[in-house]
């Protein structure tokens, strides 16, 4: 079985050979140590940053190599900036980009994080060009990371959702003000923003990607951020247009959130096809979600990032056999940590988690 | 209801000659029920924050009102990530609930330096220095400013939180800190408790 296979396998919810592994994102420090290469470009996990089309070439192929290396069966590829685009550098050295979220340089991460808005009061949004989605090149590096691969690994397309992308937008207290002050408003730029992923996902599926990753977050430790009347009011209601979108493409989705996502569950099960990260630090017990879920949801997850940064590598292997224990009997599971691999992650923690679950993840699954 | 329809209360509540210390003593009653229940899963963090800005555009508004200082202001508190980590969600929710509560904040933004904590509190001579951090990386730095707080003799005049994704008890009892908070309700009430000491 080759890796693609058994992720198409996983997705089927049927046991495969091996438990399939994946990251969501690999900071670029890391990539660098596991490909011994230099990471050409620049990015952020929450937006594009460059049209660069060379530099994203080279950020591609850098992934790919690191995923290969690790030996990884899915591997996800974000959306680029439109073909001609340029950020909008700001003199105390943040920039903008396209969605009017300014950025800062994380010199430790390598990576842009949004620290700012364009959007001091709700008019400006409606000042706001907003992105188009017909522009060319938004799947740059979706198609050239396909190119690379071939059906070697799965590939997903990670889109940002468009309720984690109206808080990032807007700043949360902003975002926060307005949704009570304005809830048509917010619900507006939510919907617009659907429709946007909407084309998104129509233009992917024209790549040949195999699933899709919705990316952004619904909750925080102690629960969801907006009362939960609001999930079902707009967020569900846009979440389901885009799985619909993504179905009709022939496409699972599968939809990422960290934090505590118990009391949505129900409810995100019904829609989603998957879930990935299931925050074990935020209450999210991955056993306890497969008992209930296992039939319908593809669980990906779960060993702790605070774990991979603070914990011994003997530890991590048995954080990795308890996942392995709980998610993969049966299939619909695939490792990986509870976010991505951050710069103040100890490498060495992840690859004792790649090697544990290489060593355990054999099907049938008999973890000591 | 909105920031607007709460001021318009509190105008007619001041037309009717209602003390304005009383309006403040209730208002932070309802911060506080608002935070309590918070931490019992009854309220969800948009609710939070949202009392939070009520809180704080109230207090704005109050203030001309108010005769002394002390009817104003319950400390000083000098607040910063700390250097070599960008992340603020943590930290303006923090400044927004202690500015709601009725702290002075002075904000020094993001990636701040130890050099620059000491400056801060040479400068404006606060109650309480509180530091924040998502990185793991980034938590020597806390450590660092306290001992830079301690070599420039700035160390016995403040209370020193700590808080932060990756920030433990047993983590702030370690570097010396004098309280902690896990998230922003528990920041309110580690700096009313460091008031206390």
């Amino acid at each position: 079985m080759n890796k693609k296979e058994r992720v198409m396998r996983t997705l089927d919810h049927e046991e495969p050979d091996l438990v399939p592994m994946t990251e969501m994102s690999i900071d670029p420090g890391h990539l660098e140590t596991i490909t011994q290469t230099r990471f050409i470009g620049e990015t952020s996990l929450q937006t594009p940053v460059s049209a660069d089309r060379r530099a994203e070439m080279n950020r591609v192929a850098t992934i790919v190599l690191a995923y290969r290396k690790l030996g990884f069966e899915l591997i996800p590829c974000d959306l680029s900036a439109p073909d001609g685009w340029s950020s909008k550098k700001n003199p105390d050295s943040t920039m903008t980009d396209e969605w009017g979220r300014v950025l800062s340089y994380d010199s430790k991460c390598k990576t842009w994080v949004p620290t700012n808005s364009i959007f001091a009061i709700p008019e400006d949004f409606e000042r706001f060009p907003f992105p188009d989605p017909h522009a060319s090149g938004r799947t740059f590096a979706i198609a050239e990371m396909k190119k690379n691969i071939g059906d070697e690994m799965a590939l997903a397309a990670f889109i940002r959702d468009p309720f984690a992308h109206a808080w990032e937008m807007f700043k949360i207290t902003d975002f926060v003000r307005w949704f009570y002050e304005k809830p048509h408003f917010i619900r507006r730029v939510i919907e617009r923003i659907t429709d946007f992923n909407i084309e998104m996902i129509k233009q992917v599926a024209d790549t040949k990607v195999d699933l899709i990753i919705s990316g952004g977050d619904y909750s925080e430790k102690r629960g969801p951020f907006v009362p939960v009347r609001f999930f079902k009011d707009v967020i569900f209601p846009n979440l389901l247009r885009q799985v619909e979108a993504a179905h009709k493409a022939g496409l699972r989705f599968i939809k990422h959130s960290d934090g505590n996502l118990n009391p949505i569950l129900d409810h995100l099960a019904s829609i989603v096809d998957g879930l990935h990260s299931l925050d074990p630090t935020a209450g999210v017990n991955i056993g306890d979600v497969k008992l209930r879920y296992g039939d319908r949801l593809v669980l990906i997850g779960n060993v702790a990032v605070d774990s991979l940064c603070r914990k011994t590598k003997e530890e991590i292997v048995e954080e990795t056999k308890e996942c392995l224990r709980r998610a993969a009997p049966g299939g619909g599971y695939i490792l990986s940590s509870s976010n991505s691999w951050y710069t103040d992650a100890k490498l060495e923690n992840c690859l004792a988690m790649v090697d544990a679950g290489r060593r355990y993840g054999a099907y049938p699954i008999n973890v000591p | 209801m909105g920031v607007d329809e709460v001021k318009s209360r509190v105008e007619m509540a001041l037309a009717e000659k209602i003390p304005p210390f009383k309006i403040v003593q209730s208002m932070r009653q309802g911060l506080s029920t608002a935070g309590r229940k918070y931490e019992e899963g009854e309220y969800f963090l948009s609710e939070l924050i949202m009392s939070g800005i009520m809180a704080q555009e109230l207090s704005k508004m109050l203030r001309p009102y108010l005769q002394s200082s002390r009817d104003q202001v319950l400390g000083k508190v000098v607040i910063g990530t700390v250097k070599g980590d960008l992340h603020d969600i943590g930290k303006n929710l923090v400044s927004i609930m202690l500015s709601s509560a009725g702290f002075e904040i002075i904000d020094l933004g993001v990636d701040v330096s130890a050099e620059k904590f000491v400056g801060a509190v040479e400068k404006e001579n606060p109650n309480i220095v509180a530091m924040s951090c998502l990185l793991t990386i980034a938590m020597d730095e806390m450590k660092r400013t306290i001992d830079e707080l301690a070599e420039a003799e700035q160390r016995r005049k403040v209370k020193v939180l700590v808080g932060g994704r990756p920030i433990t008890l047993d983590f702030a009892r370690e570097i010396g800190a004098d309280g902690y908070g896990s998230d922003a309700v528990e920041a309110v009430k580690a700096a009313m408790g460091a008031l206390r000491k």
